[in-house]
């Protein structure tokens, strides 16, 4: 290896180094301000410094063009660096600058069930944007796994796990009785007149998950109380048990329609791990209205450099397997072992 | 830190038995009863993580009990493919290495079974884990080569086996494709469920660290070849630190809080 060689290697493994720490030092950040520290100015200029070092080293190394898995590798560091530098925000503010295209690089949308939005807050920006189309929400819901269950525990530490299922009675021993779930709220209503007390599940907007269960205690008195997912555990001195209602979340669905000069142009449930794609946007699905379920938040993410950034990951992989495996097994043992 | 009398437990201590066993039989050299009793725990391993996978009805590799469960199972196949295709030999210390993984699996993580949450219910899940585990383990190999050769002792007399330094290198190339592959599925996966294909969330720059310590022992080692093999043996040496970092201490200290706490 040549002293110009050997100088563009000792360049290439510092800006290695210096990644290495800059990561380490990024990890005790914690995520937000690790993504400040790498978009900053001075990163850019490390990103920028690196990506040219990459090229320069195929251009330098005839054994990286000689090699076609090497080259891969690199031109594949090269096209990810090069693919999210352009979709960074910077990007997006050059390609506004250069091409004229005015896209949103990231933010957030709130659409009500019925109603259709296009207004996106940008991300990070006191900025409201508008999309060319619309997209509407028909319903929001949450998926839980089944069985749900209802805890039951004593103040001597005994504790059982009931799954909820309508009607049936659970044995609780012969000291504590029994337990019956008579009926399962998702939106919980009580009102009282005089010593009616009247409870109803309300059709109306509004989640209040309960369970209304009958509890038989040994002489065979029974009492009927009502048990809530969102104030689990409240109980009150004289109470034999603490009682918890907990559903686990399976899923969080949209059923959303992207609506384009008046016309339904596409529909989808979108689901996390399950993204709507359309226009150059990716609609993610991110928080909802936690008291009502009115609503639904969806993560509004532009794919500008994301083609670039995937090519770069499969030549990559591929050039990295090519490499190190597919020519590793090539000289497999067994030949050399017989010789 | 607790025993687990389960059946889920009870198979872990064998296996864990049957593995520190082989190493002990082993190491003065009956080989043959040594070999008998590795492939005696890897079977209950498979049997232990087999259970797993029943009584959780998902891929067991959620959460570190089952990572390190799934780890103390694959390290025998490993280690077969490494002595049997790759020449690297080290089957002893893989015996022991085997037990260790195996142990926080056994005492240390809680077994409580959990269901998916929303953001692991995708098709990248078992792979991205399951990559990442494998590739883990070819770096752990490659360590304890590394090891080997700063000590100036060979892991295994046998002719036909490498050297530690050429054995380390060997290994590094059998798992570093793998790890690229975790990461790059993990960075896909990223993107399907956060929108992000980079977060910069702690386990991220961690992992992204790791991977970029073993590229900087391939740079190294192209430059220099074996004339630093000292220095090449530290490289593989703080590759397996910074991944001993990625997997357990981000996951198991608060200051490390991010998208992937829900991995302990």
């Amino acid at each position: 290896m040549n002293r110009f060689r050997r100088a563009v290697m000792w360049v290439g493994l510092t800006l290695i180094i210096l990644l290495i720490l800059a990561s380490v030092y990024g990890a005790f950040l914690g995520a937000a301000r690790a993504k400040e520290f790498f978009n900053s100015l001075p990163s850019a200029y490390y990103w920028l410094s690196l990506a040219l070092m990459l090229a320069a080293g195929i251009a330098v190394f005839r054994r990286l063009a000689r090699v076609p898995a090497l080259g891969l590798i690199h031109l594949g560091c090269i096209l990810i660096l090069g693919g999210s530098m352009w979709g960074s925000n910077g990007g997006h503010r050059l390609q506004k600058k250069i091409l004229g295209i005015d896209k949103i690089p990231e933010g957030q949308m709130v659409i009500f069930e019925g109603a259709s939005e296009n207004r996106v807050a940008l991300k990070n920006e006191a900025l409201i944007k508008e999309l060319p189309f619309r997209i509407k929400l028909n319903d929001f819901r949450m998926e839980y796994y089944k069985p749900e269950y209802l805890h039951v525990e004593t103040h001597q530490g005994h504790s059982w796990k009931i799954p909820v299922e309508i009607n049936a009675e659970y044995s609780l021993g012969p000291d504590f009785g029994t337990v019956t779930i008579v009926r399962a709220f998702e939106n919980f209503k009580m009102t009282i007149d005089g010593d009616e007390r009247t409870v109803i599940d309300d059709p109306r907007p509004g989640y209040n998950p309960a369970l209304e269960i009958q509890m038989k205690d040994p002489k065979g008195d029974i009492a009927t109380e009502y048990v809530f997912e969102r104030s689990g555990g409240h109980v009150h001195p004289e109470d034999k048990f603490l009682l918890s209602y907990h559903r686990t979340v399976r899923d969080y669905v949209s059923e959303l329609q992207v609506i384009e000069n008046g016309e339904v142009v596409a529909e989808k449930n979108i689901e996390v791990n399950h993204p709507l794609y359309f226009g150059g946007y990716h609609f993610y699905q991110h928080s909802y209205d936690d008291q009502a379920h009115q609503y639904t938040v969806l993560n509004v993410v532009s794919d500008t450099g994301l083609n670039l950034v995937y090519a770069g990951y499969l030549m990559l992989c591929a050039g990295v397997f090519r490499h190190l495996w597919l020519r590793e097994f090539k000289f497999g043992t067994r030949k050399k072992r017989s010789e | 830190m607790g025993i687990k009398y389960t059946i889920q437990g009870l198979l872990i201590y064998a296996a864990i038995g049957a593995y520190l066993a082989a190493f002990v039989v082993a190491l003065p050299g009956w080989r043959k009863v040594g070999h008998l009793l590795y492939v005696f725990g890897f079977v209950i391993g498979c049997v232990a993580f087999g259970y797993r996978w029943y009584s959780v009805r998902h891929v067991p590799m959620q959460n570190l009990f089952e990572v390190f469960l799934c780890m103390g199972v694959i390290i025998y196949p490993v280690s077969l493919f490494c002595r049997q295709r790759l020449r690297v030999g080290g089957r002893c210390a893989d015996m022991l290495i085997g037990a260790i993984v195996l142990f926080p699996a056994g005492f240390v993580f809680s077994a409580r079974p959990q269901q998916l949450p929303p953001a692991l219910q995708s098709w990248l899940f078992a792979p991205h884990v399951a990559v990442y585990v494998l590739s883990y383990v070819f770096m752990a190999k490659a360590a304890f080569q590394a090891v080997s050769q700063l000590a100036s002792t060979s892991a295994d007399p046998d002719e036909n086996l490498l050297g530690p330094e050429e054995a380390t290198y060997r290994m590094i190339r059998a798992g570093f494709p793998l790890l690229t592959l975790g990461l790059v599925l993990g960075s896909c996966w990223g993107k399907l469920a956060w929108g992000d294909y980079w977060g910069w969330d702690p386990k991220e720059l961690w992992s992204l660290a790791s991977w970029l310590v073993y590229v900087g022992y391939f740079h190294f080692r192209y430059m220099f070849g074996k004339k630093h093999a000292r220095i090449n043996s530290a490289w593989a040496i703080g590759g397996m630190v910074v991944i001993v970092v990625t997997l357990l201490w981000v996951n198991l200290s608060r200051l490390f809080s991010g998208l992937h706490s829900y991995a302990t």
